[in-house]
């Protein structure tokens, strides 16, 4: 009956003035508190014991493991091919003189031949650099400001991919074989 | 950053332009230039003493090596066919069917190996000499050429256009290039500075404002595409070094070899 009597002053209200007054809250839906449990001191201290436990376990076992490192397989050599490392020596007929003598000889034209690669590597590298100073003085003399504005950072420029030169030319649509998965990651603990 | 740059320079440039005029005894147009090359697809071949020191590594590399499992379950096949041939032990029917030697293995391998066609190192395009084509002389470096009229005749030269006022060169570059070449052209230019330069004077009839032009070459590098521009077609030649300097007047070609590798 009460309510009643609420809502029709309220309407009342409303017709009026007060009708920006009306706000529902979250509080109206929400449901009272639940009453505290109260723990047994005793209890809540064997809890924290365990916890302390746990975590003093995890800690031992954390420096025991400390000293050993994770192996790196592909470092390691196969104890069987240590095993059998005889069987596998090629018996090689050694070589004659006049071969080590000619091998000798192409080792020392290789060389020489490198030699003169890098020194015109180098002459190459030389003209490019002396033919864009020579640019940027030609043109500095044309406008300051063009000149500073060709000697910016071109920061659009990196990271820059580049690809080949490779033995074969790439086979247009070339569609790549699947081979097998196989996952074989070792987990160390 | 860029953004705020290239508005400076802009505003500089405009009132670089004004000064200029005003002080100027000779007038020089700038043009700028761009190289675009097409990088080598596939490696060089080998010449003879590449050829000879590479079969020299492979010995040495054959000959410090250790056999493979492979090789001695080969040699383990030729004790047992040796064996059997010899009466000595007694042939398992139906184990011998099964079996694999290691020769069949690597017969069966290389017959996988023959059905596999690698793409040859020289293309339909080059034994038809299609100049305009990239897909071709994959092993050097190509570089564009077009025709373009300068003066009264026309000469094959790279893409090359005026500077308009308030462009820094860079950007004059790309937009001739774009103009000349057609949207279709993707490259990568390299750097905000010019890498060569050359400059000519103007037939003396032509002297009207300027006395002739100075060019700043940029370089860049061919990602994707070709010279394609709508409407108009012009002849463009993609040539490697050797044929370039030919194509090209004598002045030009001698300030072109300066910046090419």
């Amino acid at each position: 009956m009460s309510l009643v009597s609420v809502l029709s002053r309220l309407t009342l209200q409303s017709s009026g003035v007060a009708s920006r007054f009306l706000h529902t809250t979250p509080v109206l839906c929400a449901e009272p508190l639940k009453k505290k449990k109260k723990l047994d001191p005793q209890i809540i201290k064997q809890r924290e014991d365990r916890k302390k436990k746990k975590i003093e376990k995890q800690i031992r076992r954390l420096e025991k493991n400390a000293r050993q490192l994770k192996p790196v397989e592909e470092l390691e050599v196969p104890l069987e091919l240590i095993d059998n490392k005889a069987q596998r020596e090629r018996k090689l007929t050694p070589l004659g003189a006049a071969q080590l003598e000619q091998r000798a000889l192409l080792k020392k034209q290789w060389a020489h031949y490198k030699h003169e690669e890098k020194v015109a590597d180098f002459q190459i590298i030389d003209r490019l650099v002396q033919s864009q100073n020579k640019a940027l003085e030609e043109l500095r003399l044309e406008s300051e400001e063009l000149y500073q504005a060709a000697i910016q950072v071109d920061l659009k420029l990196l990271p820059v991919y580049v690809k080949g030169p490779v033995a074969t030319p790439p086979i247009k649509d070339y569609v790549s074989p699947d081979g097998d998965y196989i996952h074989q990651a070792m987990k160390w603990e | 950053m860029l953004r705020r740059l290239t508005q400076i320079s802009s505003k500089q440039l405009t009132r670089a332009q004004s000064t200029s005029t005003h002080a100027a005894k000779d007038k020089w147009d700038l043009y700028a230039g761009i190289l675009v090359e097409r990088l080598p697809v596939i490696s060089k071949t080998l010449n003879p003493l590449e050829r000879q020191f590479q079969d020299l590594l492979s010995q040495v590399e054959y000959e410090n090596s250790l056999k493979s499992d492979f090789e001695l379950k080969h040699e383990r096949d030729l004790v047992q066919k040796e064996l059997i041939k010899q009466g000595k032990v007694q042939v398992d029917l139906d184990d011998s069917v099964t079996k694999q030697t290691a020769q069949d293995l690597k017969d069966a391998y290389k017959e996988e190996l023959k059905k596999f066609q690698v793409a040859s190192r020289t293309t339909p395009d080059d034994d038809a000499k299609k100049l305009t084509s990239t897909n071709r002389c994959l092993e050097d470096t190509l570089y564009l050429v077009i025709k373009q009229k300068l003066g009264e005749r026309e000469h094959f030269v790279l893409p090359q256009g005026l500077r308009k006022d308030g462009e820094s060169m860079r950007q004059t570059a790309e937009r001739v290039l774009s103009e000349r070449c057609g949207k279709d052209l993707q490259v990568l230019f390299y750097g905000n500075a010019p890498v060569g330069f050359h400059k000519y004077k103007y037939p003396s009839k032509q002297r009207l404002e300027s006395v002739g032009a100075k060019i700043f070459f940029y370089r860049a590098s061919l990602r994707a595409g070709n010279v394609n521009v709508e409407q108009q077609t012009i002849p463009y030649e993609w040539l490697p070094k050797e044929t370039l300097n030919k194509k090209l007047n004598n002045a030009y070609a001698e300030s072109i070899k300066k910046f090419l590798i």
